[in-house]
């Protein structure tokens, strides 16, 4: 696959794959995703708040448990770390103080993989919490961007890319803010509430490169939670 | 942590157990039926996604070379693992698998390799060197009840798609084995025999009440189960009743007649399924070169490819694409779709996306130039596009073709939007292609148009819509 002379299918840079996100597909979980970035699908489910808390856990705020299942094969070392990733990046979108002494399980299904997957991962978790009602303080959008040899930055990385690419970052942002009070002013909207909340990095890459990934992930972060917003508010019961 | 299973109240138990003494169940099927059973298949071959009713599983099958155990040297192996993921239940714990899981995965095991409806022959390489293992891996991902016949049709609808790599063995000592890349070589199928079908009953009362595919209610009030494994043959592959009620030797008779029923019914399902996304699947490989796709140049900064948008906003350029194309994804993918499969009726628009590109299958987005059009009509390789045009263009010639004229009319529809777009150069087109049609379309059309357009036939009812408007 040339590098030079575009990605696969005819994607540019700065352009995603086809994205989509079903709402509680499963009938038995509180709250459910099913998250599909081209053809990464991962499927998120979310039971609780359940009572009482693990051992070690700090009983005074809610925890967050986190069970990555991969597609085949045991879990090894690769799906702790997704699931230690996940569960920080979720504790610092979710309101611990809400309920107390809970423990809230949200378990991911990788239903197929073709790059780009925990950020496919930390999207449907954050959609599912989202459907299940758990309180967030805001919702966590992530996104892959990888840096060609030449310096440019391609964003939603698919497997064949994320092989062959030097370096590669997943990103996780805030959403966008739009203030629902129209009389609220522009001040608390400022840069500190779209710094990033997760970052993970494979491979070398300059301190430039890094920051162009961040801009471009910026962007594309606006762009899903849009996304997400519309998707969030077509399904909100007429009673709210 | 807590025991979270269900616990049925007495309300509920006693209100699911009168209404079976009347033969109603509670969610209004007769007590023979099986649940709506949908089956989907995932991107990778082998992969395959089941819903029956509420209870979803998904399957997955790999394979790798191994050694042969000692005593079967030329035989290869077949290994069923199933998780009970913590999504389905909130009684699944993670970690070591439940009594119930274990009986799932025997139950599953012994309905498929025991019953030899792979054949492990075929598997074998180098005999006592290398032999192919296959590896099942079966994720519950709902439980609505009933997870050894939904997790069993997982999966055989995995195994019948699943494509091992070919491997040729050579070297010197005639002992070593390439095993080539899929992109080389195609991948060959796995020898399956038949299709063994699990079919679980769940008694209840003194054993002379049964009802077939319990849900998750159902089985939580149920006095015990039996689970027959039967192909459409009729051959008992196994039976597994596992405690419960005492039922009379007539009863399990009875019952072991309505499975092999039902075994043939699911098992014609499987097949036109499996069947389906094979012909597609073959057909997306066709290769497509990207010079008759034309591909915008102007996007801005950020965008995302939609689905359907694609064809609708081919046309416009403006910088405002963007929130078009994020309106495109809204309407059509943002719906609220229960089921995990993909709608039936999008299923042919999707896959016809994928034949002339990424995103979009119209070709006449920019007006191809003439010249280009021209060295396509001359390409084998573009055989069906041509044939989908001459397709179009021979209805409209009236050319009597028997078995092919249903399939063209759909395209007719296609076309007409696509037609409505064309440029000037079109009509010139139209003659060059007119008078190339008569020699040649005919093979290319015999012998390419039966998978092309068999893909773009629209569903049946859609089908005869179209036959009656134009004819």
């Amino acid at each position: 696959m040339e590098k030079t002379e575009g990605r696969a299918e005819g994607r540019k840079a700065n352009q995603l794959r086809k994205y989509a996100c079903t709402r509680n597909p499963l009938g038995r979980a509180h709250g459910s995703a099913r998250w599909e970035q081209g053809d990464t699908v991962v499927v998120a489910a979310v039971y609780g708040p359940r009572p009482g808390t693990r051992k070690g856990e700090n009983p005074e705020k809610a925890s967050i448990e986190v069970v990555w299942k991969p597609m085949t094969g045991q879990s090894g070392r690769q799906e702790k770390e997704y699931e230690m990733t996940l569960k920080r990046t979720l504790q610092s979108i979710c309101l611990l103080t809400v309920h107390p002494n809970t423990t809230t399980s949200v378990v991911l299904q990788v239903m197929s993989d073709d790059g780009s997957l925990l950020p496919c991962a930390i999207n449907a978790s954050c959609a599912a919490l989202a459907f299940a009602g758990i309180p967030l303080k805001h919702l966590a959008v992530a996104i892959g961007c990888g840096v060609l040899e030449n310096g440019d930055v391609i964003l939603d990385t698919s497997k064949a890319e994320e092989k062959q690419l030097k370096s590669f970052a997943h990103l996780v942002f805030p959403n966008s803010s739009k203030s629902v009070d129209l009389k609220e002013s522009q001040q608390k909207d400022g840069q500190s509430e779209r710094g990033l909340i997760t970052s993970i990095t494979h491979g070398v890459m300059s301190e430039e490169d890094y920051f162009n990934c961040i801009e471009r992930g910026l962007a594309a972060s606006s762009r899903i939670s849009d996304f997400l917003r519309t998707t969030l508010q077509k399904h909100t019961p007429d009673y709210l | 942590m807590m025991d979270q299973r269900w616990r049925p109240t007495v309300n509920e138990r006693e209100f699911i157990e009168h209404a079976l003494q009347s033969d109603l169940r509670v969610d209004g099927r007769r007590p023979f039926d099986f649940r709506k059973l949908k089956i989907a298949f995932g991107r990778e071959d082998g992969s395959a996604e089941v819903e029956l009713g509420e209870t979803r599983v998904m399957g997955y099958v790999t394979a790798q070379l191994v050694q042969p155990y000692k005593d079967r040297p030329n035989e290869g192996t077949l290994a069923i693992f199933t998780e009970f993921s913590p999504m389905a239940d909130p009684a699944f714990e993670p970690g070591r698998p439940g009594e119930a899981a274990i009986e799932l995965r025997r139950v599953i095991d012994r309905g498929l390799r025991e019953s030899r409806a792979v054949d492990m022959e075929s598997l074998c390489v180098v005999a006592g060197k290398h032999v192919w293992s296959v590896r099942v891996d079966l994720h519950i991902l709902d439980n609505g009840g009933n997870l050894i016949d939904a997790a069993n049709i997982t999966a055989l609808a995995a195994l019948c798609t699943f494509r091992r790599p070919e491997c040729t063995v050579g070297g010197d000592d005639g002992q070593q084995v390439t095993v080539h890349d899929p992109e080389v070589r195609d991948p060959l199928p796995l020898a399956i025999h038949h299709l063994p079908i699990a079919v679980t009953f769940a008694y209840f009362g003194d054993g002379n009440i049964m009802v077939l595919d319990p849900t998750y209610k159902e089985e939580a009030v149920m006095g015990g189960r039996m689970t027959a494994t039967i192909n459409s043959n009729g051959d008992v592959c196994s039976i597994q009743k596992a405690g419960g009620e005492g039922v009379m030797s007539s009863v399990i008779m009875q019952c072991l007649r309505i499975a092999s029923v039902k075994a043939a019914d699911i098992t014609s399902k499987i097949k036109t399924n499996v069947d389906e996304y094979t012909t597609a699947k073959a057909l997306q490989k066709v290769k497509r070169t990207p010079v008759l796709v034309a591909k915008k140049n102007d996007v801005p900064d950020v965008t995302m490819e939609s689905n359907d948008g694609a064809l609708e906003s081919q046309t416009s350029k403006t910088p405002n694409d963007a929130q078009d194309i994020s309106k495109g994804d809204d309407d059509h993918r943002i719906k609220r779709i229960s089921p995990l499969t993909r709608d039936r009726t999008v299923k042919p628009k999707q896959i016809s996306m994928f034949l002339g590109g990424p995103s979009n299958w119209d070709p006449y987005s920019k007006g191809v130039s003439l010249s280009s059009l021209k060295k396509s009509l001359s390409c084998r390789l573009k055989a069906c596009y041509i044939a989908l045009f001459r397709s179009w263009y021979s209805y409209k010639l009236n050319i009597s073709r028997t078995i092919k004229d249903p399939p063209a009319i759909p395209n007719v529809k296609r076309h007409e939007d696509a037609k409505s777009r064309l440029s000037e150069s079109n009509p010139e087109v139209e003659s060059t292609s007119n008078s190339g049609i008569a020699g040649e379309s005919d093979e290319a059309k015999e012998s390419v148009s039966p998978k092309s357009l068999k893909d773009a036939v629209k569903p049946k009812h859609k089908r005869k819509k179209k036959q009656h408007g134009k004819s």
